[in-house]
């Protein structure tokens, strides 16, 4: 068989191109990794961890189980599409093997076998050609779909659609022309030659029994140039726009199941990252700020959009209550809040160096004891909290060391959040080594801001942290405090630095079923809403923050609760200030059952 | 039960009070409704008025005459739950008709548990503003231990010009009280100290300004330009605050025996209610919004709903007495066509 056919050019030239430039760019990302990182990927290379990656990018590239799991209709049209086409080219080189033996076929020949195959072949497999074309079939379905999203996304699962680039129109303009092309140019070969299965042979007989041979004879060739023009376009665009995932997720997949994270610190690793976000747009129906307020070019899949052409500016960057909702249903698993605050990092001031001299020899702290209490600046915000929980180490015989009665340093996580990674690190320096003086075993805090911060990044060998839900929990079952219930049930709203931030769930509740009755709402735990007063947004304003926390007052009381639990101050203050019912943190509940 | 007047007034305070009389002695008929069961409004519970300490009793009890002499129909304990410009529902049941309505019905005080920072509710000797001055009616300042404070911070703009509680707003009336309240307390204990923590001084009134300066030179207060962040109950029932004093850059913190916040006008929230049933435009603050600043301050946006004193803003007593004048004219001039 001869493969010469000016209209495969189009398509070689467009593949070409993208290889070199996919090759070109992953080599770059690779290249630069940090040592820390490419350690990690010796390690993980020859580990199960592979092993199991090729079963999730079989599971999430080509299936797309998590977008399932999110929406039927949205997840039919990426895995039909992802699936399909995957399918296409499998099977395409398995009717190439079957038709032609091991001689050698190059790579447009398996593309565009129908064509130089249909005139010579004498003998079908119709196994193939179903297969072929069922294969088709799926991926058109999906390509239909994808029209439906562009004018009603609803109707495939999401309420609101991503606003493309200039970029990922152009390709996504070929792409859609793509297969359709295909259907037409398989047709018309096999009207004239017969063969096809039963979508591409019976369109085919079809074409052949109502259009006029001639007819058919001369839209052969403008058909296949158009289906190879669009291919090839596709591919040159491909690289620079969002379809570059296709394959990024792949390494992706990899190099986070050999543990490889983003870090505070921006690295080569996000580009991987970056460029894996198909901008599918789920996280933008998960984001409060489009949800209650209406503002629709700041969440996530714009971030790494604006990000990753260089376009980025710092009103969207600072535009985020950093909650995580959107993290938690990305389909694609990308760190979005880390590569959020290691940008924040390099568009932040740069402070005077003379800033923290007020460090020099401050301790305030008051008391003694192996536990030590950070009660945080919200909590000093909130007196109510702080006085409950000296009432229930009271209660619990606890001999307490205050770390921050008469103030403080700061824990660093508000300064990590909007950016300043350095003075946060000073400050965690600071706290660090003044724990430590005080030898305390256990560190409890009342702020889930302190926590987290606390948690993931205090090198705090030898204590164990505790949020105070989880200190109050542990008392209680070891029976140093008891508890009266009160006849009054209370919805728990779970705050985002200790829900999704720490992955504390289950102590708050179980404190509250034993002074009260715990009642839920539909939108709780992992999906819980954020409440608006997150100290990570630094443009909303807060007349907005208010009308969040109304909309998640009114979802709370949804479940018939009487009144509202909470632990975190922050919470705390910003739902009682948009409701009339009382919101309590649970150590205030705590320390009004005690006996 | 169905009744007929020509206006409604809509809240018994000085506005409503001064727009029934005025209305009365025109020769139209008027009912005024109060959800209270005593007229007067947030003036009773004053004890004195800048700048010129006018017994606020005397305010009060000169309108209240003026009122029995003009045989107004009041309409006491009564909540209006509808409101057009020609018929007011109450939440008896009972229906007036008229032909236009005044409102009049002020303004609510900031609810200072909000600001849970300062810690009003939760410390000992932290008060608002409006308990001081009941202090001032009984003629004893004292701590809850019964003693005389020998250090009284006074803490300006809680619940004004604060837009962490959606509050942007400025009370207009809250300097100038802070200034005479901080005088009649060093009148009343002269060795103790007065500190006023303050944004910026609004002296706008007359005689305001000479206040603030008599303050100062004449009874010793002090003023600090900084808010105050947070306090902290010390033991003996003595409060530590934190602030920062602005004009010299530096952190303070400073013991004191008595925090008193000068709480600011919130707008009711029936406000919204009212713009809701009828059509009045609100202002972003949630009060009402006046058809024109200049040259109709006391129309509204639907013809034959007119208002008077704080409905609209913080006003001062004066001011309100003054509109109330101005609405009740406006309200027969619309009735007489």
């Amino acid at each position: 068989m001869i493969y010469l056919a000016p209209f495969t050019y189009p398509f070689i030239i467009g593949a070409a191109f993208m290889f070199l430039i996919v090759v070109w760019k992953y080599a770059m990302w690779f290249i630069d990794l940090p040592k820390e990182d490419v350690q990690k990927i010796k390690k993980g290379i020859f580990s199960k961890a592979t092993l199991y990656s090729v079963w999730e990018i079989f599971r999430e590239s080509l299936l797309h189980v998590r977008i399932f799991k999110r929406s039927l209709p949205l997840g039919y049209m990426h895995c039909s599409l992802a699936l399909g086409w995957f399918m296409l080219i499998v099977v395409g080189w398995i009717e190439t093997i079957v038709y032609l033996g091991n001689s050698f076929v190059p790579l447009y020949g398996h593309v565009f076998f129908r064509f130089f195959a249909a005139p010579v072949l004498t003998e079908h497999f119709w196994i193939l050609d179903f297969l072929m074309d069922f294969f088709l079939l799926i991926v058109l379905s999906g390509v239909f779909l994808a029209w439906i999203k562009r004018f009603s996304s609803r109707l495939v699962g999401i309420r609101r659609t991503t606003k493309h680039v200039l970029t990922d129109r152009l390709a996504m303009s070929f792409l859609w022309f793509v297969f359709p092309l295909r259907l037409l140019s398989e047709t018309v070969t096999a009207s004239i030659y017969g063969g096809g299965g039963f979508l591409t042979g019976s369109l085919g007989e079809l074409f052949a029994a109502f259009l006029p041979s001639q007819l058919l004879s001369s839209l052969l060739m403008p058909f296949w140039w158009c289906y190879s023009i669009s291919l090839g376009g596709f591919f040159c665009f491909m690289p620079f726009s969002r379809y570059m995932h296709i394959f990024t997720e792949i390494p992706l997949i990899l190099l986070r199941n050999w543990t490889l994270r983003p870090t505070l610190d921006e690295k080569s690793y996000d580009k991987f990252e970056i460029q894996a976000c198909s901008r599918c747009g789920i996280c933008i129906d998960e984001c409060q700020l489009q949800k209650v307020l209406g503002i629709e070019n700041v969440q996530s899949v714009y971030f790494l959009r604006d990000k990753r052409y260089h376009m980025l500016r710092l009103a969207t960057a600072q535009n985020c209550l950093m909650c995580g909702r959107c993290q938690q249903v990305c389909p694609v698993g990308i760190n979005l809040n880390t590569l959020r605050l290691s940008t924040r990092a390099i568009m932040r001031n740069i402070p005077s160096e003379q800033r923290y001299n007020y460090f020099n020899g401050i301790d305030r702290s008051c008391g003694e004891g192996r536990v030590g209490y950070f009660a945080g600046c919200m909590t000093h915000l909130t007196p109510k909290i702080k006085i409950s929980m000296e009432k229930i180490f009271k209660a619990a015989g606890e001999d307490v060391w205050y770390a921050d009665s008469e103030g403080s340093v700061c824990c660093g996580r508000p300064l990590m959040l909007s950016g300043e990674t350095d003075a946060a690190r000073k400050m965690i320096k600071f706290n660090e080594e003044l724990f430590r003086k005080h030898k305390i075993t256990t560190l409890v805090t009342s702020c889930p801001i302190c926590f987290r911060v606390f948690t993931e990044q205090y090198n705090l060998e030898g204590i164990t942290v505790l949020h105070h839900t989880q200190y109050i929990a542990s008392i209680l079952r070891s029976g140093r405090i008891a508890l009266s219930p009160e006849e009054c049930s209370y919805v728990y709203h779970d705050p985002c630095e200790l829900g999704r931030g720490c992955g504390v769930y289950d102590e708050p509740r179980e404190v509250i079923s034993r002074a009260a009755n715990l009642m839920e709402c539909s939108q709780n735990r992992e999906h819980a809403l954020c409440c608006g007063g997150s100290l990570s947004n630094f443009v909303i304003d807060d007349f907005q923050q208010q009308k969040i926390a109304s909309s998640v007052v009114e979802h709370l009381l949804l479940s018939g609760a009487e009144r509202i639990a909470t632990a975190c101050p922050l919470c705390r203050k910003t739902l009682s200030r948009a409701t009339e019912r009382r919101v309590m943190d649970i150590a205030e509940i705590v320390s009004e059952r005690l006996t | 039960m169905i009744m007929q007047t020509d206006v409604v007034v809509v809240g018994g305070g000085v506005a409503g009070i001064k727009a029934a009389c005025e209305l009365c002695q025109a020769g139209s008929k008027c009912v005024l409704v109060e959800r209270d069961s005593v007229l007067g409004g947030k003036l009773r519970g004053w004890h004195k008025l800048f700048p010129s300490f006018t017994s606020s009793s005397d305010v009060i009890e000169e309108l209240l005459n003026e009122l029995k002499q003009s045989n107004v129909e009041c309409l006491l304990g009564s909540e209006v739950v509808y409101i057009s410009s020609t018929l007011c529902r109450l939440a008896s049941g009972t229906e007036i008709q008229c032909r236009a309505v005044i409102l009049a019905t002020g303004y609510n005080l900031f609810d200072a548990r909000i600001k849970e920072e300062y810690g009003y509710g939760i410390y000992d000797n932290v008060i608002t503003s409006v308990d001081l001055e009941r202090m001032f009616h009984t003629g004893t300042i004292s701590t809850l231990s019964g003693a005389a404070p020998e250090k009284v911070a006074i803490l300006h703009c809680v619940g004004s010009r604060d837009e962490k509680v959606c509050q942007r707003h400025c009370s207009k009336v809250c300097c100038i009280t802070a200034v005479k309240q901080a005088i009649e307390i060093k009148k009343m204990l002269p060795n103790s100290e007065v500190f006023n923590f303050y944004m910026d001084m609004r002296m706008f009134g007359p005689g305001y300004e000479e206040l603030y300066l008599t303050a100062q030179k004449q009874y010793n207060v002090h003023f600090i330009r900084g808010r105050i962040s947070e306090a902290a109950q010390l033991p003996k029932g003595r409060l530590q605050i934190k602030a920062e004093d602005t004009l010299t850059a530096r952190p303070l913190i400073m013991s004191v025996d008595m925090l008193v916040l000068m709480v600011g006008m919130k707008a009711p929230k029936q406000n919204a209610l009212f713009a809701l049933a009828t059509g009045l435009e609100l202002q972003p603050s949630g009060f009402i919004s006046s058809k024109d600043l200049f040259l109709e301050a006391v129309l509204t946006s639907v013809p034959g709903i007119f208002v008077a004193g704080t409905v609209t803003a913080p006003k001062t007593i004066g001011e309100s007495i003054s509109e109330a004048t101005m609405a009740s004219r406006a309200a027969l001039k619309f009735i007489e066509g």
